[in-house]
């Protein structure tokens, strides 16, 4: 899942792709947290606990990113990644 | 008897690897960027089911309501703000060589992230001696509640934080396209191509 993810948001350049890809990222690395808590000799609720901060940031993170495309969309009339990029290539 | 039981949960963990690796590939494959977020909520919702299998029920029922209740629905209603996020033609980067080094990139995380979660002696990372929980609701909630509260105020001031602050910079926008008419925020008043200004006069003097 972790590899899938870097695979969305290092090869599509639709911004929204990109956070579905940070998304699925973020949930492959809850998974692997929860089951290293889990292998623990000794149980603690450390791992959850620190799932459920990671969950709630992820929803900040989120609302946060989803701004950001507006903003992004408004002042270029696109939500293509490459397209700035190519523009200051061209500049350049 | 137990060896039944291993067995099935190795048959549940395989169903539910294949089910949810399955829909993260159509959440990024998908041409139909609307279809593709519900599949994200899929999956999402089945990634639950691994966290019933690490017996932590709580998280499965907090990532199923804030994932696919509250994320999914949020990135739709991004989709539907954003009317040029369909366009299919946007998916990936023209140049082969940019695509090439995403693809190494990405396999190079996935291999470092499974020699992580493979290889890595996880046991002697752990320190001994810690005091024993029991592993239920009620001690997840004293955990953290009772020990860690702060830190929980802490998470709800995050997410506070970042909501208001999202409201803000798209407040914040939009009164700076409008500070050219109303005069705030220490910008001139300089009629430009889209502030609207002229339409705005206009309005006036028919008044």
């Amino acid at each position: 899942m972790i590899g899938m993810g870097a695979y969305g948001m290092m090869v599509k350049r639709n911004l929204i792709r990109i956070l579905l890809g940070a998304e699925i990222m973020g949930n492959g690395v809850n998974i692997a947290l929860v089951a290293v808590s889990l292998y623990s000799p000794v149980f603690t609720f450390t791992g959850q606990a620190l799932i459920i901060l990671i969950i709630a940031v992820a929803t900040g993170h989120t609302a946060i990113a989803m701004v950001l495309m507006l903003m992004y969309n408004r002042r270029y009339h696109t939500v293509d990644l490459g397209r700035p990029i190519k523009e200051v290539e061209e500049n350049e | 008897m137990q060896g039944i039981e291993i067995l099935l949960e190795q048959v549940e963990f395989i169903s539910i690897a294949i089910i949810v690796l399955l829909l993260a590939y159509l959440a990024l494959e998908h041409r139909d960027i609307v279809y593709a977020v519900f599949f994200f909520g899929l999956m999402a919702a089945a990634v639950g089911g691994f966290f019933l299998l690490l017996e932590a029920p709580f998280i499965a029922g907090m990532q199923i309501a804030v994932y696919t209740g509250g994320i999914s629905a949020l990135i739709i209603f991004g989709v539907l703000l954003l009317p040029r996020a369909q366009d299919s033609s946007l998916e990936v980067f023209e140049s082969p060589r940019r695509r090439a080094w995403g693809m190494a990139l990405s396999v190079i995380v996935a291999t470092f992230s499974a020699f992580l979660a493979l290889l890595f002696p996880w046991y002697e990372a752990f320190p001994e001696g810690a005091p024993e929980l029991s592993q239920s609701l009620q001690g997840l909630a004293a955990w953290l509640w009772a020990d860690h509260g702060i830190y929980v105020q802490m998470i709800a001031l995050i997410i506070f934080t970042s909501i208001i602050g999202s409201v803000t910079m798209l407040k914040m926008e939009k009164a700076e396209r409008l500070s050219a008419i109303t005069g705030e925020f220490g910008v001139e008043a300089e009629p430009g191509p889209d502030t609207g200004i002229e339409e705005k006069e206009e309005e006036v003097d028919e008044q």
